[in-house]
């Protein structure tokens, strides 16, 4: 997969995209917004960022903007998790993979630890 | 009892019978019991003891080398030696008493494997395979795809259009790594037989044709005290071993320079045999493995304790076809689990967390390590030659191994080991860690005991050494049993195979000795 390439994603644009991963819950601040959230709070951050940048240098110019369209082009509802598994079937089923340190994923799967990578990185 | 050592018996003796069987392994032992009791006077000839021994055992000595296109040569100098027995039961010594069948796509022709195809059905040998079945003690395979039924150990949910599906492995107790008392009545009840006698330490050194050079006309034995024996009988089957039988049909030259059964050039070649590959993680580099989401138990793949019926992820020949690949094969097994403290191991916790939470599945899922098996393409530069240079204590000149693995191979076992990654993620059942790069496919496979394919099987002399009924073109009363017939060697362990290729020919003979019932 290669996702639609823009640049210049405004950070407010990454914040609002991972305050929806939150489904609802409130954020008291600035820099914790721009944590990783919902289902995928409590990853490792920095375990994240490496292998979201990993996928970044195989996907280079891509913004947290345009993966945050792609990912999720309905916004954030419940139904979130299931879309991505609709979407990494999708993808597996068509050879759309990352390869990870031999770890074989999808694409999507991918691209958002490449959009956790950059709310990651622009949360410190 | 008998069983008479040959070393015993007077210099220049002469053993007569109706049916000679070089060689007592687990294929000559099959033959013989399903003529035990009848007319057919029988004579083995086993070149080892009961037990294993070492000055024997160093018959086997000889060299080898695997090779593959992108990776280094690999000395397998030990291998001749190692992966054999050479005594009464044969490797069945060391055996593990893994059992399947071949699966019916082993059997075809298919257009994208040069060589393949057996002159015969996976559905035409499963009477075969069910006697067999018998003889070891473990259930039936199913004709088809065999199924495991347990509803207690349900298998991983493929989409079977992915091409791959739950193949089971049953265990014989009948192996010397088993259940020595089973294997011990096994390799010996059957010589209580009248008809039956059993020569131990009888090295077979020549097989002599006659002038005409299409029937064998006798045996020439040695034993390492000294002593040299004949032997001569109607018909004639080699049992030997993958190897052996290469060895013995080689060096039998005194007649054919090129050997018995080698107009063709073919005796020796196409060698293949199993390996497993697999990478050990440690906390710096991952291991082979297969996360899965479910927090289901496993137990199907991998049981509660060792030598317990299971199932392996197999390739189907739906799969096989789409892909245009070979056999396949992924063993799951405990292990893998990762410590914690160093990045990598962080990254990998990462990765299931996502993976097993965008697949519906809670927390980290389940770790387990993995080994796969492809099947390696009959290939006739992988063959066995001789040394003529080079003569053990008997003067039969020891093997060389050139084992070889093709292009072909490994884009296979690539395509389908992506193939396995992409439908565990497709139908959200986990994600697949194969961290093993092509260039190290030589060097850290594990070598299996299973030599096929030196005497393989064809109805055209032009492409095999034997016919279908396992004799050998051109020469009326000598056949090959074991192994080494098998055209294609697929994934399966081949002992449930060659026994059931040992009781079809034990049919033949039955009806061509005119002992049928």
């Amino acid at each position: 997969m290669t996702p639609p390439v823009h640049q210049g994603l405004a950070r407010r644009d990454l914040l609002t995209t991972l305050l929806a991963l939150t489904a609802g819950a409130a954020l008291p601040t600035l820099v914790r917004a721009a944590e990783p959230a919902g289902a995928f709070a409590d990853l490792d951050r920095d375990a994240v960022e490496r292998i979201g940048k990993a996928w970044l240098e195989q996907n280079p110019g891509t913004s947290a903007k345009t993966l945050a369209m792609w990912l999720f082009p309905s916004g954030q509802t419940a139904g979130t998790l299931a879309d991505l598994r609709r979407r990494a079937t999708e993808d597996f089923r068509k050879g759309a993979v990352f390869i990870h340190r031999g770890w074989r994923l999808s694409q999507t799967e991918g691209a958002l630890f490449g959009l956790l990578a950059l709310g990651s990185q622009g949360g410190r | 009892m008998a069983f008479i050592d040959a070393r015993t018996l007077p210099d220049a003796s002469r053993i007569e019978a109706d049916l000679i069987i070089v060689g007592g392994g687990m294929a000559g032992i099959t033959l013989a019991t399903e003529l035990a009791g009848g007319p057919i006077k029988i004579a083995i000839l086993e070149a080892g003891g009961r037990e294993i021994d070492m000055e024997n055992q160093a018959l086997y000595v000889g060299s080898g080398v695997m090779r593959g296109p992108d990776n280094a040569d690999r000395p397998f100098n030990d291998y001749p030696v190692q992966s054999r027995i050479r005594a009464l039961g044969g490797s069945a010594h060391v055996w593990g008493g893994k059992c399947a069948p071949l699966d019916p796509a082993d059997f075809t022709q298919r257009d994208w494997a040069p060589y393949s195809g057996w002159p015969m059905s996976r559905q035409q040998l499963q009477p075969f395979y069910d006697r067999a079945c018998d003889l070891l003690g473990i259930p039936h395979f199913g004709p088809d795809t065999p199924v495991l039924q347990d509803p207690a150990r349900r298998p991983l949910d493929l989409d079977p259009r992915d091409g791959f599906f739950p193949a089971p492995r049953y265990f014989s107790k009948i192996s010397g790594g088993a259940d020595k008392a089973a294997f011990d009545a096994f390799r010996t009840d059957f010589a209580e037989a009248p008809n039956i006698t059993v020569y131990l330490y009888a090295n077979v050194t020549q097989v002599r044709l006659d002038a005409r050079n299409d029937k064998v006309e006798g045996l020439d034995l040695a034993c390492l005290s000294g002593k040299r024996h004949t032997a001569k009988a109607k018909t004639y089957v080699l049992a030997t071993g993958g190897i052996e039988n290469v060895r013995l049909m080689l060096a039998s030259n005194k007649v054919r320079p090129e050997g018995v059964g080698n107009h063709h050039d073919l005796v020796g070649r196409f060698f293949q045999g199993h390996v497993t590959y697999a990478m050990d993680g440690d906390a710096e580099t991952e291991g082979s493995a297969i996360n899965v989401a479910r927090a289901e138990s496993m137990a199907l793949y991998v049981p509660p304790g060792r030598a317990q019926p299971h199932c392996v992820i197999g390739s189907s020949l739906s799969g096989q076809t789409r892909m245009k690949t070979g056999n396949f094969t992924l063993t799951l097994y405990n292990g893998g689990e990762p410590g914690s403290g160093t990045p990598t191991q962080a990254e990998t916790r990462v990765i299931r967390q996502t993976a097993t939470r965008v697949d519906g599945g809670k927390d980290e899922g389940q770790l387990l390590g993995c080994f796969a098996m492809t099947e390696q393409f009959p290939n006739p530069e992988s063959r066995i030659t001789l040394d003529m240079a080079d003569v053990d204590p008997l003067g039969m000149p020891r093997i060389k191994l050139d084992w070889v693995y093709s292009r072909a191979d490994w884009d296979s076992f690539e395509r389908t080991a992506a193939a396995v990654g992409d439908a565990l993620g497709a139908s959200g059942q986990g994600r697949l860690c194969w961290p093993v790069e092509r260039k190290d496919y030589v060097a850290i496979c594990n070598a299996s005991r299973h030599h096929m394919g030196t005497t393989r099987m064809h109805a055209d002399p032009r492409q095999g050494v034997v016919d279908a009924d396992c004799r050998v073109h051109d020469i009326a009363n000598l056949y090959v049993a074991g192994s080494s017939v098998f055209p294609t060697s697929g994934i399966a362990n081949p002992t449930l195979t060659l026994l059931a290729l040992a009781i079809r020919l034990a049919d033949h003979l039955k009806l061509e000795m005119g002992a049928a019932r």
